[in-house]
């Protein structure tokens, strides 16, 4: 075999690739049907962390509030609630809803989580 | 020419398969700003308890159910029913079921119930009587310990005293009972349903608020010889919010409790129908408690 007809041959092969790649990554990429909420879009987690600062403000349970933060990731509920406060700011949220943060926020920074006892 | 013509078809798919399998196996597409629709189950309920939460909280049902929509649900009530029962059937405490019965109560009503309030203080409907102490009252009264400035002088000008022949009662105030969120509920109604046509003998309870609208999360017990049950209202919003429903067998005597305030109604069975034909079958009881 000649070396033109193998770079036909790895031009073809790239060519393939190129657009298998194509189809799998943009025409029909995979779909996801099991996400967990930590990779869910800002606008989601900021109203589910929103909805958590909500709830807090009519049952003053900070240990649910951070069991509720929990499920966006191994962020500190302080933190997720500061950067939702920080979202809230830049987005033009109600004064109650940006309010509900804050004291959300507060809520998280003095919230001391339940250690395990020791056996 | 001939022969590489095969060949460079082959090296085309052969790309195209090395292509696919990176792109949908080595190195997918990875998601970053997901939608809520695509949340594991698991995460749904969680969402769904959040949103029945702040709606407790906020009363906003527009907002509510758009929250709910971002999950995908195709009747995000019937969703909310299917969890309340599932959380029940896994041993959830009331507490915790109770946003989750609400939201999906005022979903299929479609506005927002009365947030709750707690009993208003007591209505006198007497007119106001300025207080008179009587006698007796003034005995009654705790003894206190005499300090230096109420020592008891010896000589003083003494108030007459009414003759005891003249003294009336003072009218005492009549205390107005309302009905508050742990009032009992009472059997107003009792009917009998007969139909051949419907497959089980069923106990329909309706229970109603002292304002007579339908009460949802009402703990209903029945207990039987051999058995209890115990299930709450509101689980079937279609049929209304203070409705639940339990099969009785024939020829069993079972005692309803509503939980809520400590009704006990004893003695109830399946009452027995009979059909055009002459055959007797057993017919339903739809039972209705009003606070």
């Amino acid at each position: 075999m000649s070396s033109s007809n193998l770079i036909k041959i790895a031009i073809a092969l790239i060519i393939g690739a190129a657009f298998g790649l194509v189809y799998g990554w943009l025409i029909d990429p995979v779909e996801y049907t099991d996400i967990p909420p930590g990779i869910l879009r800002e606008d989601y987690r900021m109203d589910y962390v929103l909805m958590v600062a909500e709830a807090y403000q009519h049952d003053f349970d900070p240990t649910a509030a951070a069991r509720r933060l929990a499920i966006l990731g191994s962020d500190p509920p302080a933190a997720l609630a500061a950067s939702a406060l920080e979202y809230a700011n830049r987005n033009n949220f109600t004064p109650n809803e940006t309010q509900a943060l804050q004291t959300l926020l507060t809520a998280m920074q003095t919230h001391q989580p339940q250690g395990v006892d020791a056996p | 020419m001939k022969r590489t013509a095969p060949l460079i078809v082959l090296a085309l798919l052969a790309g195209l398969g090395l292509g696919l399998a990176y792109a949908w196996f080595i190195a997918p597409v990875e998601y970053v700003d997901a939608h809520p629709a695509i949340l594991r189950a698991d995460f749904k309920e969680q969402y769904r308890l959040v949103i029945a939460a702040s709606y407790a909280a906020t009363l906003d049902l527009p907002r509510a159910r758009a929250r709910l929509e971002l999950l995908g649900d195709t009747d995000p009530a019937a969703e909310l029913t299917a969890q309340t029962q599932r959380m029940v059937a896994s041993g959830e405490t009331m507490e915790n079921v109770q946003p989750l019965v609400r939201l999906a109560a005022d979903l299929a009503r479609g506005f927002a119930s009365d947030p709750f309030t707690p009993t208003p203080p007591p209505i006198f409907n007497t007119p106001d009587v300025e207080f008179t102490p009587t006698m007796d009252e003034i005995e009654a009264e705790p003894f206190e310990e005499p300090t230096e400035t109420l020592v008891p002088t010896l000589a003083f000008d003494q108030t007459p005293l009414a003759p005891l022949e003249a003294e009336t009662n003072t009218p005492r105030p009549t205390f107005t009972s309302t009905s508050g969120p742990g009032a009992p509920f009472t059997l107003t109604d009792q009917e009998t349903i007969c139909d051949p046509s419907a497959g089980n003998s069923l106990m329909q309870f309706i229970l109603l608020d002292s304002r007579g609208r339908q009460a949802a999360g009402i703990e209903i017990i029945i207990t039987w010889e051999r058995g209890e049950d115990r299930f709450f209202t509101g689980f079937k919003p279609e049929l209304g919010n203070g409705y639940a429903d339990f099969i009785m067998q024939a020829d069993t005597i079972y005692n309803i409790r509503i939980v809520t305030g400590g009704s006990f109604v004893p003695n109830i069975s399946a009452p027995v129908c009979i059909a055009e034909n002459g055959t007797t079958y057993t017919g339903g009881l739809r039972l209705t408690f009003q606070q």
